[in-house]
């Protein structure tokens, strides 16, 4: 289980974070809601341990990523997917997707390749392997970083704004994907746009305010009239979000 | 006189000794300055002291003529009883040097490096040593080794420097020869020919490498298996 409790982030003397509680159970999607500069994706900096806690705690399986022994031991159990891909440029595409289960797990090379290329063939980039990020298309690379976040075997996939970065045919694409491990029953902390699929796909929904949680509903309950939409910084947010196909 | 160069014949082989000389203190020093320069360029991009101390090193060496730090560590040192022989004076003087220009070198491609690429690699539970050694260096160098081969060409040049300290590199023979022969014309003309072959065998090697690292921005290279 992913426990925030408390959490408080600062930037300056802005506060990003300003006590968000939060659990994330095993099997559960839940999608993070929140207009920019919210903090959704500084609480998964948060969680990955990219960012230091000003206050509250935040543990994986029960450890304290504020301690870096335990960090290194939480980042083993959680895989992050990036909006801007952040693809080691100059390895390939495999490469991309071996690295880290070789170099941490220390699993052996030809095991990793062959699960790796299997990922790869998965979200149809067999013929890829090879190619180096900069020959990617947009959408080719965000698959590449979701197999570089699978190849870990996450419990836990940390998605931030995975598809922010694409046009409406290459969102289509990755969507599709998550959609799918949806499926197999991957759990995922997803902050994202995409409001829709976010409907469709999780089972709570979170709205950030300012730095404050103020709302964390199941998403039926979220999208009824009388749940999250009663408030009136969500009802204002979902407004202006959903005419837009694909892009927000 | 005319311009002939067989007066060279009989002094080939020093010269050409000399010229080999030239190439092993450099190759030496260089090697020594990448690995220096890396270091420090490294160090210079942390907080703390080890970035001061970095950052102080590199000004210091960059503001003292070579040919004084070569003095210093040949005539200098062995005064309190550190005797270096001149082909090692050369390599490290040479290394010192060439090490504080390529920090400068190293630092600016590290902190070039997109901070989003690193941070992939640390959530992916790298070790520190391994993100530094497996993602921001080789991506820092693909962009710093052009300036680096200019500062290894540099270095090549400046060793002219360490005849002055006794050492039969090529210059130093190039002077003995024309003394004796009485030809600077010709002597010096080998001269020129032997630095313009050695510092183009340094560009041929950074341009091979350059290529080397950067082979990913290929269009199309490697696209298919």
């Amino acid at each position: 289980m992913i426990a925030v409790e408390g959490v408080v982030k600062r930037f300056g003397a802005q506060a990003v974070l300003n006590g968000v509680s939060l659990t994330v159970a095993p099997g559960e999607v839940v999608t993070i809601l929140g207009s920019s500069g919210s903090g959704k994706s500084t609480l998964i900096r948060c969680i990955n341990g990219l960012e230091r806690l000003d206050g509250g705690r935040i543990t994986v399986d029960g450890l304290d990523v504020a301690n870096p022994r335990q960090l290194a031991q939480a980042r083993r159990l959680s895989a992050t997917v990036f909006q801007l891909f952040n693809l080691y440029p100059h390895m390939t595409v495999l490469r991309n997707v071996t690295l880290a289960p070789e170099v941490v797990l220390k699993r052996p090379g030809a095991e990793v390749e062959a699960e790796a290329r299997a990922l790869l063939a998965s979200v149809g980039l067999a013929d890829r392997a090879d190619a180096y990020p900069a020959q990617l298309s947009g959408g080719q690379r965000q698959r590449v970083g979701i197999c570089r976040a699978l190849a870990m075997n996450p419990r836990y996939l940390l998605l931030d704004e995975v598809t922010s970065a694409l046009d409406p045919e290459m969102t289509a694409e990755v969507l599709a994907i998550l959609g799918r491990l949806v499926s197999a029953g991957t759990t995922m902390v997803f902050v994202t746009h995409e409001v829709e699929f976010a409907r469709r796909i999780s089972t709570r929904i979170v709205f950030l305010d300012h730095g404050r949680l103020i709302v964390d509903l199941p998403t039926d309950q979220f999208f009824a009239d009388a749940g999250g939409m009663a408030h009136p910084r969500i009802k204002q947010f979902l407004s202006k979000m959903t005419p837009v196909g694909g892009q927000s | 006189m005319p311009f002939d160069l067989t007066v060279l014949l009989p002094h080939l082989d020093a010269l050409l000794a000399g010229a080999l000389l030239t190439a092993e203190v450099c190759a030496l020093g260089i090697l020594g300055a990448f690995a220096l320069g890396t270091g420090l360029g490294t160090a210079a991009t942390a907080g703390g002291w080890p970035g001061r101390l970095a950052r102080l090193y590199v000004d210091v060496f960059r503001n003292v003529p070579f040919v004084v730090q070569v003095f210093f560590l040949y005539y200098g040192l062995p005064e309190v009883g550190v005797y270096i022989d001149a082909f090692w004076t050369g390599a490290l003087a040479l290394t010192l040097v060439g090490g504080a220009y390529a920090s400068d070198v190293v630092r600016s491609g590290v902190l070039a490096v997109e901070p989003g690429v690193v941070e992939a690699a640390r959530v992916s539970g790298l070790t520190r040593l391994d993100v530094f050694r497996r993602i921001v260096l080789p991506i820092a160098l693909r962009t710093a080794i052009q300036p680096l081969g200019s500062i290894f060409v540099n270095m090549v040049l400046s060793s002219s420097i360490l005849s002055m300290i006794t050492l039969d590199e090529v210059t130093g023979m190039a002077k003995g020869v024309a003394a004796q022969t009485y030809r600077p014309f010709e002597v010096y003309a080998f001269l020129l020919v032997a630095y313009a072959g050695l510092t183009y065998a340094v560009s041929l090697g950074i341009g091979a490498l350059h290529r080397h690292l950067n082979r990913h921005m290929v269009a199309g290279g490697g696209g298919r298996a």
